[in-house]
């Protein structure tokens, strides 16, 4: 009788506690009357919450100090100085769970964020369709700052995928030219063979014929070749283990996977005439054994272990990778990696390469009234990159710099308290970068040209090792050959049906004739099937689009002329 | 004295061969992990490593250790396992030890539980269930949703119906309860039933990482296996801007090997007590009637 009592107690115990758990829950604070906040002498009285979503990278570093994602010393700056409570209520870990889950918040079961970073043009998209965004082309007009302004005015098409009908539902985040990519070349190598480092195609051939053939490393076996690169996912790569050089060598500004604007049309560069010839090259290398072997099959993060490994000779990419092939020298004796720019055209022309002018769009929800506060919270943040203002160094003493022995410390290793790989304090606010106007790395230019370091921005370049100071050096006297894809708007009814096959053909057949799998001819077909395929319904809509977005004038409108 | 046959002979030494074959199929990956885990950072980016540490140091450990997310995430699994299996098999052992019995409507009944294993409403519905009932960052939604696996009842069903009806009856006779029978009788004969059951739940706890992402808005909340998630899967995304010490951060080989390694051990340790049940287990899950 007695263990009969006790059973039904544990089942009516649970099921209560079910009840309460689901009682907690529908208690929406919707009709709560909170007193209107005033801003008064830049600071919100009462407080503000601002919701935000985010994505975040767990990998760029970890919250110290016992904070956490939504109490942080950045937080905490927020509420503190500016009456502004920064939330995340909406958190995805890489860029399609992230997705995901603000495709779930679309389906009205909890409520937007304020504040949505988008990096996706479809969602963009299907955002600006749903109708729970907000408008903000009076906003802007009314509300940023004019340093901001000034930004904005230089970069029109990052308007391109959130105009709709002549009005504005979003805006870049932070844009600013990213910076451009260098050729990375084991010095020692070049130097053991008594070689100059390439500047032209043929130069770069015997370069990397001397780097296979010539055992470099001085071992007496055939065991290193000279470029290694990417070919899994696009021969664009556009950041790290890049073959871009090759192609745009023969092609110039038309890059494969990306579109440009030819004599006011935009057309695809994949199908441009040029890439025959720099496919017949990289066979050619790749059956003389100059080339990764697996190239097909390593992502870009893979492709860089053989350069590590001491293996290969030559990497192209953003002058900051340099800091993830740097081991390099710690497994080889006498290795020395020296950036240099990228190799010219056949023609004699530069080579050019992918430029990324933002990284997704803010968006906001269509009942989010307080934009003003948005855009004071968003010139702070700008108190960074400008070296103004409170964050004259960095955002948070002994977080991404320090003062030691009056002297300001970027190195968390060498702070007074010493750090390892720490959350990144700006990205701790809206998104995974922060602003930044130093263009493709305009700071190391003016150091290397003798500039005193006094802003954080110039304290901090000077504090990085020489070999990355040169690379943002060299990309910045390059920065003419960085071009941005001119097609930043969402997939087009056809591409939506085609473009995966499109692209999966484009990428097999490449890989094929570089392996020797298939002829040189076979790019040839490709082009034929690639229009015959959809292609020029494609690039009929595309055209269609970039008409449409140039077409109002919306920058007038935003106040941004 | 078949065994003494060449014929035998030559079938053992091909089946030895390929046993220890599969094992080591299975082993090595663990074991380069370990090594790597063990490795200098320098060594494991330049792909040096294979199944002894090169460089040997400890380091991973200690930062997977002081990292107080990852503790976090741990103590989340924990928990989650431990909460989840026991609440799963509170309700999976009553709705089984019912539906063994025959009663009126009973097929109706298991019939409805079926219809769920072979339907279900989908990533969007369910989304909409759990936000709505409030459950939203809380632990409660990585535990409730899957409490009640159809598949899992089926197995515990068939397991309560090999159990000889004449025991419940002298039971009854003897003046013992439902409860009683249940708690006395039929969760003490069917241990390896139990047993393989909470296995499969528990490994699926541990192991599941999308409701995790799903659910909760603060890493810190993030389960173990949410938190490997997006620690190990490489982002592809163009990063611009990236400091030195994030870059770093990013190649970390031998921190994620350590990180994975430290994972994957509890559950591993939890094999060795249950796995004498399970043999025998799945046998008699396996005869449906």
């Amino acid at each position: 009788m007695n263990r009969k009592n006790v059973m039904w107690k544990m089942l009516s115990t649970i099921m209560l506690s079910a009840l309460v758990v689901a009682g907690c829950s529908s208690g929406e604070s919707n009709n709560v009357a909170t007193p209107e906040s005033v801003l008064k002498d830049g600071k919100y009285d009462p407080p503000l919450t601002m919701t935000i979503a985010k994505q975040q990278d767990e990998n760029s570093g970890k919250y110290i100090n016992g904070e956490s994602l939504n109490d942080n010393v950045l937080t905490r700056w927020g509420e503190e100085k500016l009456g502004i409570k920064i939330e995340t209520t909406l958190l995805g870990g890489d860029a399609s769970q992230y997705n995901t889950k603000l495709r779930l918040a679309l389906t009205g079961s909890e409520k937007l964020p304020d504040v949505l970073p988008v990096y996706d043009t479809m969602l963009i998209n299907d955002l600006i369709e749903s109708g729970q965004v907000k408008e903000i082309t009076e906003d802007i007009a009314t509300y940023m700052p004019d340093r901001i302004k000034e930004i904005y005015k230089q970069y029109p098409s990052t308007f391109n995928p959130v105009v709709r009908d002549g009005k504005v539902y979003g805006m870049a985040i932070a844009p600013n030219l990213t910076e451009g990519e260098v050729m990375l070349i084991r010095q020692d190598w070049l130097d053991k063979l008594q070689l100059k480092a390439p500047t032209t195609l043929e130069e770069f051939e015997q370069v990397i014929a001397a780097f296979t053939n010539d055992d470099p490393d001085g071992n007496g076996k055939q065991d290193t070749y000279g470029f290694t690169f990417s070919g899994k996912d696009s021969y664009n790569t556009g950041w790290v283990s890049d073959p871009v050089m090759i192609f745009s060598a023969y092609t110039g500004k038309h890059l494969p996977r990306q579109w440009v604007n030819d004599n006011g049309k935009l057309t695809y560069g994949s199908v441009a005439p040029g890439n025959k010839e720099a496919l017949g090259k990289l066979r050619d290398w790749y059956a003389k054994g100059y080339l990764n072997k697996e190239l097909a099959t390593q992502g870009a993060w893979d492709a860089l272990s053989d350069f590590t490994e001491g293996k290969a000779g030559i990497i192209v990419g953003r002058p900051w990778l340099y800091g993830s092939v740097k081991d390099v020298e710690k497994n080889i004796e006498g290795a020395k990696v020296v950036p240099y720019p990228t190799i010219q055209g056949v023609n004699g022309d530069r080579t050019y390469q992918t430029a990324q002018l933002n990284d997704g769009v803010f968006m906001f929800n269509k009942d989010f009234q307080n934009m003003e506060a948005f855009f004071l919270y968003y010139d702070k943040m700008y108190d960074a990159a400008f070296g103004t203002g409170e964050f004259k160094y960095g955002y948070a003493q002994g977080y991404d710099y320090d003062i030691v022995n009056e002297e300001v410390i970027f190195d968390p290793q060498q702070f007074n308290t010493p750090l390892e790989a720490v959350q990144g304090v700006g990205k701790m606010a809206f998104t995974k970068n922060t602003p930044s106007v130093d263009g493709p790395g305009q700071s190391y230019y003016d150091l290397a040209n003798g500039v005193e370091p006094d802003t954080g921005v110039l304290l901090q370049s000077a504090s990085r090792d020489q070999t990355t100071k040169d690379g943002y050096r060299i990309s910045y006297e390059n920065r003419d050959s960085l071009i941005p894809n001119d097609f930043n708007g969402p997939p087009t009814p056809t591409m939506q049906n085609i473009w995966e096959q499109l692209t999966t053909m484009e990428q097999e057949i490449f890989t094929k004739i570089i392996y020797g799998n298939e002829p040189l001819e076979a790019f040839d077909t490709f082009v034929k099937q690639w229009h015959e395929k959809g292609g020029d319904e494609v690039t009929e809509e595309v055209n269609d689009w970039y008409n449409q977005a140039s077409k109002t004038d919306v920058m007038a409108l935003m106040n941004l002329k | 004295m078949y065994h003494k046959t060449t014929g035998y002979r030559v079938f053992s030494v091909f089946n030895y061969a390929f046993m220890i074959l599969a094992g080591l199929v299975c082993f090595l990956p663990l074991l380069h992990l370990l090594a790597q885990s063990l490795s200098s950072k320098a060594a494991v980016s330049g792909n040096l490593v294979s199944f002894w540490p090169v460089g040997f140091n400890t380091d991973a450990y200690v930062k997977t250790f002081s990292n107080s997310n990852f503790i976090s995430s741990m103590w989340t699994s924990i928990l989650r396992t431990v909460l989840g299996t026991s609440i799963s098999m509170f309700i999976l052992t009553c709705a089984g030890y019912a539906l063994s019995k025959e009663f009126r409507g009973r097929n109706a009944l298991m019939w409805f539980f079926i219809f769920t294993m072979l339907f279900s409403g989908g990533l969007i519905p369910s989304y909409i269930l759990v936000t709505g009932l409030g459950l939203k960052d809380t632990i409660w939604a990585l535990v409730l949703p899957g409490a009640f696996g159809a598949y899992n009842l089926i197995l515990l069903v068939n397991f309560f119906k090999t159990i000889p009806k004449a025991l419940e009856e002298a039971a009854f006779i003897d003046g013992a309860s439902f409860f009683a029978i249940l708690s006395k009788i039929y969760l003490p004969l069917s241990l390896p039933g139990i047993a393989t059951v909470s296995l499969f739940i528990m490994v699926g706890h541990w192991n599941s990482w999308f409701d995790g992402i799903l659910y909760m808005s603060d890493a810190s909340k993030y389960p173990l296996a949410s938190f490997l998630q997006t620690v190990v899967v490489q982002s592809n995304m163009q990063n611009m801007a990236m400091s030195q010490s994030e870059v770093e951060a990013m190649s970390e080989q031998s921190i994620k090997a350590a990180q994975i390694f430290v994972s994957t051990l509890p559950i591993i340790m939890v094999y060795p007590f249950l796995q004498r049940y399970f043999v025998k287990g799945i046998v008699l899950g396996a005869v449906k009637e």
